[in-house]
């Protein structure tokens, strides 16, 4: 580094500091209604209709979240569901689903984890505040990446739109001054993705006129408050701080902090291993795998956008069928590569419905995966260019929709005695682990290009039918090589598994020509004292 | 491939620039060209641009790939052919042996399930370098060939039909050509007998011509076989070399 590099950051860092850049900076982005943005997030067509959540299928359910557009024609929560119907014929009901709101709140951890190294989900509040969900997330130096914090809260507020979620977004120094500014800003703003940045040393000037409400101090001592004529975070802190901790105990103390932003805060933690799910509970059992795809589809989807936000890809998918009559079929599809390709995962899932489909109806879904970091090529100025790993991925995963995930992979020489035995392991990316010319471990292969003579195998061995003579083969009927044994070499007797009854084997091996022009590999099973095929020479 | 100019007077509607005249055909040239024509056959072609270039995986055998013009060509289709036990496998092995050895990555979607690990991995394939896809149908194997070609990137897709089975229609050999001549891919396909047609830019077809026993006990030594170059869609054609194949491979 130069002396006036050196210098220049040396002035940037003491301007940093005489500002107080350098400050922790907390940003909170805060769905006022997250049930109803978990339905919408789940079926996005019933955006802009009268939409209304009830608590339970029966009649004597009430209504327990309303959309705007409901609200404006008279909906209200609390009130009966036959009300409710009566008030706007086009009412758009649907049940309470705790599993779509949970896949929701972790949609909005994953929103923010996309922005920020560091996020937190805001434990549930209660009373007026129960349908809120919040999310915190660290903002210190985000300026340098989005010029400003605002443009850091736009870009939060997009990427939570992104996955359905559509909230507010504040920046302050603190936790609970970020968390209350994104109410405030929720319960006032006229449309959702409003940010709102609150620069350090000013929480206190903006914090005083607000209402007591926003503290959620609870019913009995919100009542309190009023009686002593509490209507404001300034008026709360006008009274004695001692005096009020002896009348009305530790909450009130609580709030104080709340209200002076003084409460002790830990570090955000880092975020838990990438482990995903969505769910969905049905309204009507589902029997037919055509629909149960559809449901499939928007599960995936939603599952791959989350993925998206966090710059991860699908890998292993767990999926969790609940069963009409209280059956469950759990089963878990393997990937041969990460991916994000909907159309493929979709065919994955559906394969493996046809394969094995469930024992009956299905009255509820889940889908759970992993997140795998996408592959990076990094090219090599000496090596072939392979298949680019994303589009490696996305084949792999259409080889394994077609004929399974167990009959793709990299072939390999297993470690065993038997002639015919093989294994396939995972095939990788190439290229990082080898050199650019290599030679395999093993090659019998001969300097003077007389290319080796190969066996086909026959899986499974082919019976034959063998006439011997002094116990070699004179005859041979099968339906790969059949007639007069013309030549011969063997045999070979190759045993072993010995120690395990399932794993014993006992082959004498000849090569022999048929009068046909076949060239096999025969082998005596000595243990079923049968005669096989199990390669030609080719 | 030589390209001669077209002195014989005719030209192509693309070479017709403004109101430039034809000149008059001269008998004597003309005569000699179509002479030349019908000595040299497929190696001259009359005027145009030359084709261009196609570039080739080497298969190792020099006989072989003298015959193919420098090996099996990327970005087409090549068949093999011939009955059990004529070294056609041991020949699509040497192929993939070059090719990973170079550092390249191959597929083989192995429509008959008979590709043996041991035996490529003697015939000096780098197992780690070939995505295999055992396919339990002839015709997964020739979706799985699609994909794998879609994918690009493999240096070759070893497509093997050689098991017994319906006859795949001459519309999927037009596809499978055509997707594989957006690549630079060499799409070499095994069978009992030829089925691509058209679609082939090369048909080899194999005949086992002796197996080699040899010494007292015996041993399989190797096995001798002919390869005939029975279609080429540009250049010369039937053709026929011998091949040993060594053996006896790991057991």
């Amino acid at each position: 580094m130069s002396p006036q590099a050196r210098e220049a950051g040396a002035q940037r860092g003491a301007a940093e500091r005489s500002t107080g850049s350098r400050e922790a900076r907390i940003a909170c982005c805060l769905v006022p209604d997250l049930p109803l943005a978990a339905q919408l997030r789940a079926e996005p067509e019933l955006a802009g209709l009268p939409l209304a959540l009830a608590s339970g299928p029966g009649p004597r359910a009430e209504i327990i979240g309303v959309s705007p557009e409901a609200s404006r024609r008279g909906v209200r929560r609390g009130s009966s569901i036959p009300h409710a119907r009566a008030v706007c014929s086009e009412l758009r009901l649907r049940v309470l689903s705790p599993a779509l709101e949970q896949t929701a709140r972790a949609a909005l951890l994953d929103a923010a984890l996309g922005c920020a190294p560091r996020a937190v989900l805001v434990p549930r509040a209660s009373g007026a505040y129960a349908s809120e969900a919040a999310v915190l997330l660290d903002a210190s130096g985000v300026a340098a990446l989005f010029r400003s914090e605002a443009g850091f809260g736009a870009a939060l507020a997009a990427r939570a739109g992104a996955l359905g979620l559509p909230g507010c977004i504040a920046v302050a120094s603190s936790r609970s001054v970020a968390h209350l500014a994104a109410r405030r800003l929720a319960a006032s703003a006229t449309q959702p993705g409003e940010v709102c940045v609150l620069p350090p040393g000013s929480e206190s000037a903006w914090l005083a006129p607000l209402p007591i409400d926003l503290l959620d101090p609870g019913d009995a001592l919100a009542e309190t408050l009023t009686r002593l004529g509490v209507r404001t975070l300034r008026d709360l802190l006008r009274l004695p701080r001692s005096a009020l901790g002896a009348r009305l105990g530790a909450p009130v103390l609580r709030l104080i902090a709340l209200a002076r932003g003084e409460e002790p805060e830990l570090p955000l933690p880092v975020p838990e291993p990438s482990h995903l799910s969505e769910a969905i509970d049905l309204e009507f059992a589902l029997e037919q795998l055509e629909a149960l795809a559809f449901v499939l589809q928007g599960l995936l989807s939603r599952l791959l956008a989350r993925l998206e936000a966090r710059r991860l890809a699908c890998g292993e998918i767990g999926l969790a069928l609940s069963l009409a009559g209280g059956g469950r079929d759990a089963r878990r599809i393997g990937l041969a590569a990460p991916t994000l390709d909907l159309r493929v995962l979709v065919r994955l899932l559906c394969a493996s419905l046809e394969a094995q489909p469930p024992a009956a109806a299905v009255v509820a879904v889940a889908l759970e995966t992993e997140g795998r970091p996408l592959s990076l090529d990094q090219l090599d100025l000496f090596r072939p260019a392979g298949p680019a790993p994303a589009a490696l991925g996305r084949t792999l995963a259409e080889l394994a929709a077609l004929c399974g995930g167990e009959r793709i992979g990299a072939p390999q020489v297993a470690d065993d005695h038997r002639p015919d035995a093989f294994a396939q392991v995972p095939f990788r990316a190439p290229g990082r682990g080898l050199p650019a010319r290599a030679q395999p471990a093993n090659s019998e292969r001969s300097t003077d290009a007389e290319p080796g003579l190969a066996v086909r195998a026959l899986r499974p061995p082919v019976a034959a039918e063998v006439h011997t003579q002094h116990g070699r083969p004179e005859w041979i009927r099968s339906p790969v090589a059949s007639g007069r044994v013309v030549q011969l070499a063997g045999p070979w007797r190759t045993t072993g598994g010995w120690w395990a009854r399932e794993q014993r084997f006992a082959y004498d091996y000849f090569d022999v020509q048929t009068s046909d022009g076949s060239v096999a590999r025969l082998r005596f099973d000595h243990l079923t004292q049968r005669w096989q095929i199990d390669g030609l020479y080719d | 491939m030589y390209t001669i100019p077209d002195l014989t007077g005719r030209r192509k509607k693309d070479e017709t620039q403004g109101v430039v005249p034809a000149s008059p055909p001269c008998p004597l040239v003309a005569r000699r060209v179509a002479d030349l024509l019908r000595e040299l056959g497929p190696q001259l072609r009359l005027g145009g641009a030359p084709a261009e270039a196609l570039v080739h995986c080497p298969t190792g055998i020099p006989e072989l790939d003298r015959l193919l013009g420098g090996g099996f060509p990327r970005g087409r289709l090549t068949e093999i052919a011939g009955p059990g036990s004529c070294g056609r496998t041991s020949l699509a092995l040497a192929l993939l042996a070059e090719a990973t050895q170079a550092g390249e990555v191959v597929a083989v979607a192995d429509g008959a399930d008979a590709f043996d690990p041991n035996s490529a991995q003697a015939a000096g394939v780098v197992l780690e370098r070939v995505l295999w896809m055992r396919a339990r149908r002839p015709r997964e194997a020739l979706r799985g060939a699609e994909r794998l070609l879609a994918a690009r990137g493999f240096a070759v897709v070893l497509l093997d039909l050689s098991a017994p089975g319906p006859r795949v229609a001459a519309a999927s050999w037009l596809r499978l050509a055509q997707v594989v001549a957006t690549t630079s891919t060499a799409l070499v396909v095994l069978s009992l007998a030829r089925a691509a047609g058209s679609a082939a830019e090369i048909a080899l077809e194999l005949a086992p011509l002796r197996p080699c026993f040899t010494g007292t006990p015996a041993l399989l030594e190797g096995l001798e076989t002919e390869i005939a170059l029975v279609r080429r869609r540009t250049g010369p054609s039937a053709r026929a070399i011998s091949v040993r194949l060594r053996g006896r491979p790991a057991a």
